[in-house]
């Protein structure tokens, strides 16, 4: 008897009570170190769109041209808080969680150009491509409506036939060549490695 | 009288909310996610919130995934069988923009509010649970309290 005394007793404590009816456990707090939605630093973008590029989610940066220069925007509901944009812009304009301290720390960078495929089978050497390449035509303003060119300095040509890419790193990725190609035969393509300086360098 | 009563009814609806969630094409991430919540880690049944998986007993409905044309009627079903007063969340970004499936050749027709009302959606792919936890603590209220007074 005496013990159910007790038991009872213990139970009608207000603070057991309490503690029953209204504990929860530990508030939940976002940790420090949680890769949020990217936040702008304050650096000034210089518009390179490397975070665009890299951003594996449709439409989940943009880099917009504000009243004072360019600035990205982060689309919550497209974006999925990978943390590539963070880690791609070389100008350190986005953050989040701690990515800019890793890479700091560490020494990694994401390095990154394009990639230049022609498709020799479905290829009809009509030099489309060649022809509408900006950058081509800056290079050489007299290339020839079939696509050759006496200038080794052009992304590509026509050359023996066929489509020569001779200068891939000076392409900007335009992709003007694969939407002008009638077949679909060349590929634009962005490569991204990430490489790590090493410490004597640093 | 009636005021009392009304009380005593929005007491009991804010401790007692009761969750149905239905994928409708995800990665399963956000499930996992939703999952999450019921572990002890985060524990949502601390807080009222029991997860069901019968519609007819819900009072919040979780819609996962962008939507997949066999879902697209069979959502429509499950959202008339949720009885009165009733309330639907997307949870992560797949429901809201179709995320990374958004693209050109992919069967899904997101956004999930062409079929059915959605009151909240949780960005995040996927949400962390404690961003879907406050989700529905902070949208439950809203719809349930005074709901008799409210109906014309
Ligand atoms: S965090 Fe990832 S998904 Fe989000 S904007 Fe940056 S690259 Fe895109
Ligand atoms: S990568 Fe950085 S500098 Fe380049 S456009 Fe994006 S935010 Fe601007
Ligand atoms: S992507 Fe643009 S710059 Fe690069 S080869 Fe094609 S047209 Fe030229
Ligand atoms: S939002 Fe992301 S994690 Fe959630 S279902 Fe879609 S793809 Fe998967």
């Amino acid at each position: 008897m005496r013990s159910i005394i007790y038991y009872v007793r213990e139970f009608l404590r207000p603070e057991w009570i309490r503690k029953f009816f209204t504990a929860k456990t530990a508030p939940l707090e976002t940790p420090s170190y949680f890769k949020g939605y990217p936040t702008l630093t304050g650096n000034k973008c210089t518009a390179c769109f490397s975070c665009m590029m890299i951003c594996p989610a449709p439409g989940g940066i943009a880099v917009l041209r504000k009243k004072d220069g360019w600035e990205p925007e982060v689309y919550p509901g497209h974006c999925i808080r990978c943390g590539l944009c963070v880690e791609a812009c070389p100008e350190g304009v986005l953050s989040s969680g701690r990515i800019l301290d890793v890479t700091a720390h560490d020494g990694t960078a994401f390095w990154s150009w394009y990639h230049l495929e022609v498709d020799d089978n479905i290829c009809m050497r009509c030099g489309n491509c060649c022809v509408s390449c900006p950058v081509n035509r800056q290079i050489d303003p007299q290339l020839a409506g079939s696509g050759t060119s006496s200038s080794d300095e052009v992304i590509m040509r026509i050359e023996g036939g066929r489509v020569q890419i001779l200068h891939e790193e000076k392409c900007t990725g335009c992709k003007t060549c694969e939407t002008n190609c009638p077949n679909s035969a060349i590929r634009v393509a962005r490569m991204v490695e990430g490489v790590q300086i090493p410490e004597a360098e640093t | 009288m009636r005021n009392i009563l009304q009380e005593i009814k929005n007491a009991v609806r804010s401790r007692s909310i009761h969750v149905s969630y239905v994928d409708v094409g995800s990665c399963n991430g956000c499930d996992i996610e939703v999952l999450a919540c019921l572990a002890p880690r985060y524990d949502i049944e601390q807080y009222g919130i029991y997860v069901h998986n019968n519609p007819r007993e819900a009072d919040v409905l979780l819609v996962i995934g962008s939507v997949t044309p066999q879902w697209v009627d069979k959502l429509r079903d499950i959202w008339d069988k949720i009885p009165e007063p009733k309330v639907a969340v997307a949870i992560g970004n797949c429901p809201i923009s179709g995320c990374v499936y958004a693209r050109r050749g992919t069967l899904t027709s997101p956004p999930v509010e062409k079929y059915i009302p959605i009151a909240a959606s949780v960005p995040g792919c996927p949400p962390r649970p404690t961003e879907i936890l406050s989700a529905i603590l902070s949208v439950a209220p809203l719809i349930f309290k005074d709901y008799e007074e409210r109906k014309p």
